[in-house]
């Protein structure tokens, strides 16, 4: 059918008018048909016509006028009215205002298309008479069949390729806006239906689905347009006429040219309807795993729709699949209920809705990860499901990024207590450490924490207090991590056995060789300079070890806490700081803890020799009643005796105790002698606890005291009334210790103060008729007196700063010296210079941070400056 | 008013009456214990010579145990003899 001149100049002036007359005969005839709504009449006028003019070589001309009077109609007629329908929603977007009537979107869209739709079915009918005309006109010509397939398919090949250029060019801005909200509505109805009724209308659903499954095992594309009339209302139940509607509308704006347009519309819609449902179904309760409900939601709405829509539309299962090969991911999985064979274009939905939902609560859990941490225990269904999550998304660094700033948002602030800033570390890292067992991530979240205790001060001494809180079984503090940090230890001593197993060294060649073929790389995220995995072992300890810097400064730290603890012992019951003691000689070694297991040796010992002590007195001296009241017996007085060298530095206050008491001690200290030599006894008057009972006329109340509240209680008893000066003379003490503690028994309502003629000399006299308030609080008085001694910050060592203290005086001398010489010094300086010259008695052995805190001491005391970083001497 | 004491718990440090501070051995206090004793105490005595000067019992047996045929006192080279 090529143009060809030669012809033309062969034609003579009849075959021209021939020509002519019948082109204008096809061009009438082709207005009727086309005009004719509905009136194929003229089509059988076509076919002599196309004839005559194929004779003559016109056949292209003839099918492009063709195709263009069908464009021009379809522009004109079809097309404007189609986008008419849609003018009001565009009209209510502007306006701001969207909710129409419930199923305004349905009723217009499936109307328009169905309008649209039979017009392109009309015109498609017209097309068929022209290939009708033509097709007979080949086979009076020729017997090549194979001709009349190629002009049906290039003919409605091209028209469907004009119908959805136009409708294309012309698609106005909100149309895909409307096709998003129909099939929200639609799914949403959906959801709703299989919500209610999840069992019958399911099992209903996928009945049909199979029924459906049968018929629309045809080739897709050879007759798209058959597809309505071959199933409509033939295979559908009754309950499946939503999807049977959603189907056809689908099927229609397919057909229109719009499939792309439709599956972003209805992508889009189910992905928010996943959304909406993770979130529905995650929230804020991390106590229950979702993951497992989302999955099935999935199946059971998103996917059966989706299948049921691919059915409809012709996508044929299980013949794809053959073909396509795509069996891995997900041929194992069995789970497609009602669904023999999933087809590919439905195994690539659920790949990407599940990625989706693993995304979207994968999004919604690291925005709420510090909560989820902060409940952690409570809240690992929520951990493990980000977990999995992760694991398919493989987005940590997105977890990362948002924990640590929601963690220096939240928690690294001089708001929150060291304390819960360490239980949250101990959680993070217990969470942490399911989510990710390698470590990497830990590492880099933990990173900020761990700076952050570092600048706290307190840092090491509630390290301390959670490792020993809650040991035992007598623990009050329950829900307190401590017990946690506590199990932590016993945890790691059962893995310590374990690990001495695996570094044996007596390995055989090939556990060996299992051990390296186990090995696996780093994960991409890793910091390649912070070691490898075999470095990065888990473990909270040594993570929190790690904070403090060195194992010494928390061994030292736990033996003034462990010192204090003992020293206010009145019973010898250290079973639990034994258990303790053991644990972590486990986890820091036996020498570092060599102390204070003498420590705890020395109660020991000390309860047997008191005990010794006891069983000397051969025959108590004859109990005379009266004796009794006044005297004071051996039995009366149990002690500690400690190996002084061995810990930690003891403040010693002299103190005047009263003479019954005083010889008691020393006939202690007699036996002590007799039994022991050549040992002596050196008491701590100021130490221990002191439990008596104050007597008055008509009451009589307990209290548990240190000695030197015992001490000056007991001085009322000659003399009601007693000024601070005398009293502190009396009992040999500083006044203004007196001052200190003589609130305890004023705050008890005991004593009462009152200002005497001089103001600094106060006068203190006993509460001789006690008022009732006291009356009534008996009974608490006696836990009080601990509590009001604690409060009192009253310590018996002395802190582990004071210590430090004291040793660094020693080189206070030598950093002088060297800055009288050297003008001004570095702080790396003065440290290297001392290492360098202090090594005889006592040798320097201080850290750089224990330096500079000292420094910052004598700063304080206005002996050094410091500018620029350098110390000097302040004149 | 009066006050009756039902319990005294009190606090004391145990010391060897020894006049010096450090075993002239080891070289570590007389009240800590020596080298190779891990408790101070019963378990690590002070023994004293002859002439007055003391150790750690395990510090001058090994001394002792090393010197033939006859052992002095490391501090004034004196015969040693454990003071009765």
């Amino acid at each position: 059918m090529l143009w060809d001149p030669e012809a033309l100049d062969s034609l003579d002036d009849a075959a021209i008018g021939d020509v002519l007359q019948s082109w204008a005969s096809f061009c009438d005839c082709t207005d009727a048909l086309l005009c004719g709504r509905g009136d194929l009449s003229a089509g059988a006028d076509l076919v002599p016509l196309v004839a005559t003019l194929c004779g003559y070589g016109l056949c292209s001309l003839v099918q492009d006028h063709f195709l263009h009077s069908l464009e021009e109609l379809f522009k004109s007629n079809a097309v404007l009215k189609f986008w008419k329908h849609f003018d009001a929603f565009s009209d209510a977007s502007k306006l701001g205002t969207t909710d129409f009537q419930e199923n305004w979107t349905e009723e217009v869209l499936s109307k328009s298309l169905e309008e649209i739709c039979l017009e392109k079915h009309y015109q498609e009918k017209c097309l068929l008479m022209l290939v009708h005309a033509l097709q007979s006109f080949d086979e009076s010509i020729t017997d090549e069949k194979m001709k009349i397939q190629d002009y049906r398919s290039s003919l409605t090949s091209k028209y469907q390729l004009m119908v959805s250029s136009i409708l294309l060019t012309t698609v106005p801005m909100h149309f895909p806006g409307i096709l998003r909200s129909y099939f929200k509505e639609k799914l949403e109805e959906l959801s709703n239906m299989m919500a209610v009724g999840p069992e019958e209308d399911g099992c209903e659903f996928q009945f049909s689905n199979n029924r459906l499954g049968q018929p629309s095992q045809r080739p897709i594309g050879v007759g798209e347009m058959d597809i309505d009339t071959c199933y409509h209302g033939s295979t559908f139940a009754k309950n499946n006429t939503l999807v049977n509607n959603i189907g056809k509308v689908v099927c229609d704006l397919r057909n229109l040219g719009f499939t792309s347009m439709t599956e972003d519309a209805y992508a889009s819609s189910i992905l928010l309807l996943l959304k909406h449902k993770v979130h529905d179904l995650a929230g804020d309760d991390y106590r229950t795993p979702v993951l497992g409900s989302i999955k099935d939601w999935i199946q059971a709405v998103p996917l059966q729709f989706l299948h049921a829509l691919l059915v409809y539309l012709g996508d044929s299962p299980a013949q794809d699949d053959e073909s396509s090969g795509l069996k891995s991911p997900l041929a194992s999985s069995p789970s497609y209920p009602g669904i023999e064979m999933p087809s590919e274009g439905l195994v690539r939905w659920q790949l990407r809705l599940e990625y989706f939902a693993y995304e979207t609560l994968q999004d919604l859990r690291i925005g709420k990860l510090f909560e989820i941490i902060v409940d952690y225990p409570e809240s690992s269904p929520a951990i493990e499901d980000l977990k999995q999550c992760l694991e398919y998304t493989g987005q940590h660094s997105k977890l990362v990024d948002s924990f640590i700033s929601s963690l220096r948002y939240r928690l690294l602030t001089a708001g929150a207590s060291t304390n819960d800033i360490l239980h949250q570390y101990v959680s993070t890292i217990k969470a942490l450490r399911t989510i990710d067992p390698t470590g990497v991530f830990l590492e880099a979240v933990g990173e900020p924490i761990r700076d952050y205790l570092r600048g706290r001060k307190d840092t090491i001494k509630c390290i301390v207090t959670m490792l020993t809180d809650g040991s035992g079984g007598n623990s009050t503090g329950a829900g307190n991590s401590g017990d946690s940090l506590l199990e932590e230890l016993n945890r790691d001593a059962e893995n310590q056995e374990s690990a001495d197993y695996d570094d044996d060294t007596n390995l055989d060649d090939k556990q060996a060789w299992i051990n390296a073929e186990r090995w696996e790389p780093d994960p991409v995220e890793a910091d390649p300079s912070k070691g490898s995995r075999n470095r990065r072992k888990i473990d909270i300890l040594g993570m929190i070890v790690g904070i403090i810097g060195s194992k010494d400064q928390l061994v030292n730290e736990y033996r003034v806490m462990l010192a204090e603890k003992l020293l206010n012992k009145s019973d010898y019951d250290i079973d639990s700081e034994i258990r303790t003691l053991e644990l972590l000689k486990i986890h820091f070694g036996e020498g570092s803890m060599q102390k204070c297991e003498i420590m705890l040796n020395d109660l020991i010992d000390s309860k047997r020799t008191n005990a010794n002590i006891k069983a000397s007195i051969l025959q108590p001296p004859a109990p005379g009643s009266e004796q009794e009241e006044t005297c004071l017996s051996l039995d009366h007085l149990d002690s500690t005796i400690i190996s002084s060298n061995f810990w930690p530095t003891i403040q010693a206050e002299s103190l005047n105790i009263p003479t019954a008491v005083e010889q008691l001690l020393s006939d202690y200290a007699r036996r002590f002698h007799e039994i022991k030599t050549p040992r002596k006894l050196l008491w701590k008057k100021n130490l221990g606890t002191v439990k008596l009972e104050l007597q008055f006329e008509d009451t009589s109340m307990q209290f548990t005291v240190s000695p030197m509240h015992a001490v000056i209680i007991m001085q009322f008893q000659e003399q009601t009334s007693w000024t601070s000066k005398n009293l502190a003379a009396s009992i040999g003490v500083p006044i203004d210790t007196l001052n200190k503690r003589i609130n305890f028994w004023i705050s008890k309502g005991v004593l009462a103060e009152s200002v005497g003629s001089d103001s600094d000399n106060h006068i203190f006299t006993i509460v001789s008729d006690m008022v009732d308030p006291n009356k009534t609080g008996i009974n608490n008085t006696r836990c009080e007196g601990i509590l009001a001694m604690d409060e009192e910050c009253e310590r018996s060592v002395a802190s582990v700063e004071e210590q430090l203290r004291k040793e660094m005086t020693v080189y206070e001398k030598f950093i002088v010296g060297m800055l009288t010489n050297f003008g001004s010094m570095t702080l790396d300086r003065i440290h290297n210079t001392l290492k360098m010259f202090c090594v005889a008695e006592p040798s320097y052995d201080k850290s750089l941070q224990q330096l500079q805190n000292f420094l910052s001491g004598l700063i304080s005391e206005e002996k050094l400056e410091m500018r620029e970083g350098l110390y000097i001497l302040k004149k | 008013m009066k006050v009756k004491i039902l319990k005294w718990h009190a606090v004391a440090s145990w010391t060897w009456d020894a006049q010096d501070e450090t075993c002239g051995i080891c070289r570590m206090a007389f009240d800590g214990c020596c080298p190779d004793c891990k408790f101070p105490g019963d378990d690590c005595p002070l023994i004293w010579g002859a002439c007055n000067h003391a150790f750690h019992l395990h510090c001058i047996l090994k001394w002792v145990n090393s010197q033939t045929p006859q052992p002095h006192c490391p501090m004034c080279r004196r015969e040693w003899q454990f003071k009765a």
